[in-house]
């Protein structure tokens, strides 16, 4: 009963975003499209479930205490509401393309062969990881360190009272003589709280298990996201399938799958996705991706603190696109002036998001070294990113590779500037913050290598062509 | 769909299949698995060429001596289920360990000494006598990494001569923890048998630990030869040999499908070691949670008896909630103990272990002890100070080893 309940319950924030983002769609992109199917489930997911803790938002602001109805009846509502519009404006492609996208999953169409056994086999493996993290999420009660220290301190207090209470630093604690709580991270933004509040209530009791099914959603929302985005942006099935594969096996990802409560993943997810949506954007140019971009964005800096920095990086990308004759100079010159103005923060020990700037440039460049080629957190990923982009270093300035490029240089400015200046630098010789905020930009890395690369390929047909075509 | 400033064209990697070249190839997926294994299997020789440099296929087989072989010499240290653990100390004496042998200095190249949990910073030697020169004390460090000793390669000291008529491990220094040995390996260094060990390194099982989620080994703490490299370097060695073979066939249009498998080949290599790993990790976990409930899972796990005591001290607490203190010497309690006490209004020091003021605490305030040093309770005076602090008057409500629920008056 317990697991049905909790099933329907989380199922229902996945319904909601994928009707909301499903009567957002536009005639030109229809959801029997390739991979518009798997990109509304994947983005509806993490819009829905982000959507439904804003409502929990809004319910505890207005004072109505949380509850099975007062969450779930207006999301019900609203995904009949929305599925409603999406089915009407499109009543016969609707069961179609659920039933095609389906159908895809074990014969996708244009597959033949070995690429077709290929496919099954890869899909079969995915299938697998994901069963053996759900036994870990199904199993192990609330594990890792920060978990219990500052995230899920917030759900239980907040599933116990019904609504949500304030968190406060100790002398604020003191100073409210009871009205607000404490934890470790009194500061940090209520998104993943939330969720595993939803999951409890679902539930009817506290249970610090199974309120970790929205970290294994989110994992497999984010596989789908990614397989949907670069179907729509013109991959092949099994290019796309293989890639998804690449962020879905990220072993650091799994683990925060299997360890659930931090927000490390629940933050690469959506900004994943945002940079996807922008690139949905950038190539078609509807307005309906550029509001998902920004509701991602705005998602980012609701997760963790960081998210503000890393919504920040998609402010290049949309300038390129916006103005792609001057927009790569402008965001040139943005990143050096960023970089410049750390530099001048840097002698003042300013703090930013709660890291404090200082001028001695001490990257950690072998324990960085370490943890990203020679241990096992990122399999061969950042082997692969390197690769790409080497191979591709004539595409990365193209029209279509340009938004992701200027995207992914302001990343690692990000992360170097973390490492590299500030007094984050000393978590990268104990390898106790450079993963998890690696894991932030590492499936975003992962896309970026596959599109250089697929962009290297049609460069490389392109000449073998054109070297083919015998001289006038 | 093209960008604005590109003329159409198709962006499926249909552009890439129908390239000249490529059609004629046929699949070129078997070719790249063939090249990228016979790749792998240049990296695995020229590694071994490399890392066992004597005869590949030696007449000896490894010879080791378990921890109740071992003689300890100095130091205090007890055998504890199969592993001679040394106490810690401040380092006055510092700790030797030998063992009788009668081996060939020539069969045995390396030396491993099997121990865990060693202090990065000690300074660990292996020592060694021999026939050659019986009255004369040999030795050379041993390198520690991630609280292991790493095997120490002998052949080349010129005293390794002989037979070898004993072996030991000196540890000078202070061991702030005990410090466990296992044992200790003679290694012939053959070709198959530092394979092996390499295979066991990666397929060596890494639970889940409380640093998992910050990073992950991919296998044995401490890796000769890292299995992300290897693999990296068959992928750039196999990617070379395409490209020669391409070209070679004039079908180097085939290219960029043949590094692509290449690459999505190693790493299915590594995600078949991840996903034995996370198997075994789900069998585990299954072992000690599967089928319990909530409340059940928490006495299961490694903070069960603290989960016990607060589910004690949560029935002596109000229904509404409480201003509660929570006080441990580790940190690790302090924090998991405040966890189990939500959604009571707990207050609890998260990074040193330190406890307010008593002058900050009022009337109603309840205060938990868990394995903690300085808090005292006047049974008689009804007053609890710790720390040295001012007393404050508190009545107990809870009182069981280690540990205690009072609530101030």
């Amino acid at each position: 009963m317990d697991g049905l309940k909790l099933f329907a319950g989380l199922l229902l924030p996945w319904l909601f975003g994928m009707a909301v983002l499903a009567a957002g769609l536009r005639a030109r992109n229809p959801l029997d499209a390739p991979g518009e199917f798997a990109w509304i489930a994947g983005a509806g997911y993490l819009a829905g479930a982000f959507l439904s803790t804003l409502w929990m938002r809004a319910l505890s602001l207005a004072g109505v205490p949380f509850g099975i109805l007062a969450i779930g009846a207006p999301l019900l509502a609203a995904t009949l509401a929305a599925g409603y519009f999406a089915g009407r404006r499109d009543s016969r492609r609707l069961p179609r393309a659920a039933l095609a996208a389906l159908r895809a999953l074990v014969s996708p169409p244009g597959l033949e062969g070995t690429a077709r056994l290929a496919w099954r086999l890869l899909f079969a493996w995915i299938v697998l990881r994901f069963i053996l993290l759900g036994f870990e999420v199904w199993w192990q009660p609330l594990y890792p360190w920060d978990a219990w220290i500052q995230w899920a301190t917030k759900a239980r207090v907040w599933y116990e009272l019904g609504r949500i209470v304030p968190f406060a630093r100790a002398d604020a604690w003191f100073a409210a003589d009871g009205a607000a709580y404490f934890d470790a991270s009194p500061n940090y933004p209520p998104t993943a709280p939330l969720l595993q509040v939803w999951a409890c209530i679902v539930l009817g009791r506290w249970d610090d298990a199974l309120m970790n099914w929205p970290w294994w959603q989110i994992a497999v929302a984010l596989a789908f996201a990614v397989y949907g985005a670069l179907r729509t942006l013109g991959m092949s099935a099994l290019g796309a399938l293989v890639v998804a594969y690449l962020v879905a096996s990220l072993p650091l990802a799994n683990v925060h799958v299997a360890l659930a409560g931090y927000a490390d993943l629940p933050m690469a997810a959506y900004y994943t996705c945002a940079v996807l949506a922008l690139l949905r954007w950038a190539a078609a140019r509807d307005l309906r991706d550029a509001a998902l971009v920004a509701l991602l964005a705005l998602a980012c800096t609701q997760v963790k603190v960081p998210g503000l920095a890393w919504a920040l990086t998609l402010v290049p990308g949309v300038i390129v696109v916006l103005l792609p004759r001057l927009g790569l100079k402008i965001a040139a010159a943005g990143l050096g002036a960023a970089i410049f103005l750390l530099t001048v923060l840097a002698q003042t020990s300013t703090k930013i998001l709660g890291y404090r700037l200082h001028l001695d440039f001490e990257p950690a460049w072998q324990a960085l070294g370490e943890s990203y080629f020679l241990l096992g957190n990122w399999n061969l990923l950042w082997y692969g990113v390197l690769a790409a982009a080497v191979l591709a270093w004539r595409q990365l300035l193209s029209p279509t590779l340009v938004p992701l490029t200027v995207i992914v240089a302001a990343g690692v400015v990000f992360l170097f500037v973390v490492f590299g200046f500030t007094n984050a630098s000393a978590w990268v010789t104990d390898r106790t913050t450079v993963n998890r905020a690696t894991l932030h930009f590492a499936p975003v890395a992962a896309i970026f290598a596959a599109l250089a690369f697929r962009a290297f390929a049609l460069r490389w047909a392109d000449s073998r062509a054109l070297a083919a075509v015998p001289a006038p | 769909m093209a960008h604005p400033d590109e003329p159409q064209r198709p962006l499926t990697n249909a552009a890439a299949d129908d390239a000249p070249g490529v059609a004629s190839a046929g699949h070129p997926s078997l070719e790249a698995l063939a090249v990228f294994v016979f790749a792998l299997a240049v990296c695995v020789v020229g590694y071994l060429a490399v890392a066992a440099p004597g005869p590949w296929f030696p007449n000896v087989s490894q010879k080791g001596w378990a921890a109740r072989e071992l003689t300890l010499a100095r130091g205090a240290g007890t055998l504890e289920r199969g592993e001679l653990v040394l106490a810690a100390n401040d380092g006055a004496g510092g700790a030797l360990v030998t063992v009788e042998t009668d081996i060939r200095s020539a069969d045995f190249r390396a030396i491993a000494w099997e121990a865990t949990d060693v202090p990065e910073q000690a300074d660990v030697r292996l020592v060694w006598r021999s026939d050659y020169a019986p009255g004369k004390l040999n030795s050379t460090p041993i390198a520690v990494a991630s609280g292991r000793l790493l095997p120490t390669l002998v052949s080349s000291n010129p005293n390794w001569v002989g037979r070898i008529r004993g072996l030991a491990l000196a540890v000078n220094g202070p061991l702030p923890r005990r410090m466990r040995i296992r044992g200790v390996v003679a290694k012939p260094l053959g070709a198959a048998e530092v394979a092996g060990d390499r295979v066991r390194e990666w397929l060596a099982f890494e639970g889940f630990t409380g640093t998992s989620i910050n990073s992950i080994t991919g296998g044995a703490d401490v890796q000769d030869l890292p299995l992300p490299v290897l693999t990296a370097a068959a992928v750039a060695l196999a990617a070379l040999a395409w490209l020669g073979l391409a070209r070679y066939r004039a079908r180097a249009a085939s290219l960029p499908a043949g590094l692509a498998i290449l690459f999505v080949a190693a790493w299915l290599l590594q995600d078949a070691r991840w996903m034995w790993d996370l198997a075994r990790q789900a069998r585990v976990t299954a072992r000690t949670y599967a089928g319990l409930g909530w409340r059940d899972k928490h006495l299961a796990a490694e903070d069960g008896p603290l989960f016990a005591f607060i589910e004690n001290v949560r029935a002596k607490l109000p229904a509404e909630p409480a201003r509660v203190f929570m006080s441990a010497d580790e940190h690790y309690f302090r924090g998991r103990g405040a966890y189990h006490l939500y959604p009571h209004n707990v207050f609890y020091e998260p990074y040193r272990n330190a406890i307010p003021a008593s002058s900050r605490l009022r009337s109603g305030d309840y205060f938990v002890v868990y394995q903690r040093r300085g808090v005292q309770y006047d049974a008689a005076a009804q007053k609890l100070r710790w720390d040295g602090g001012e007393p404050i008057a508190a009545d107990l409500l809870l009182n069981v080893p280690g540990a205690a629920l009072f609530r101030i008056r």
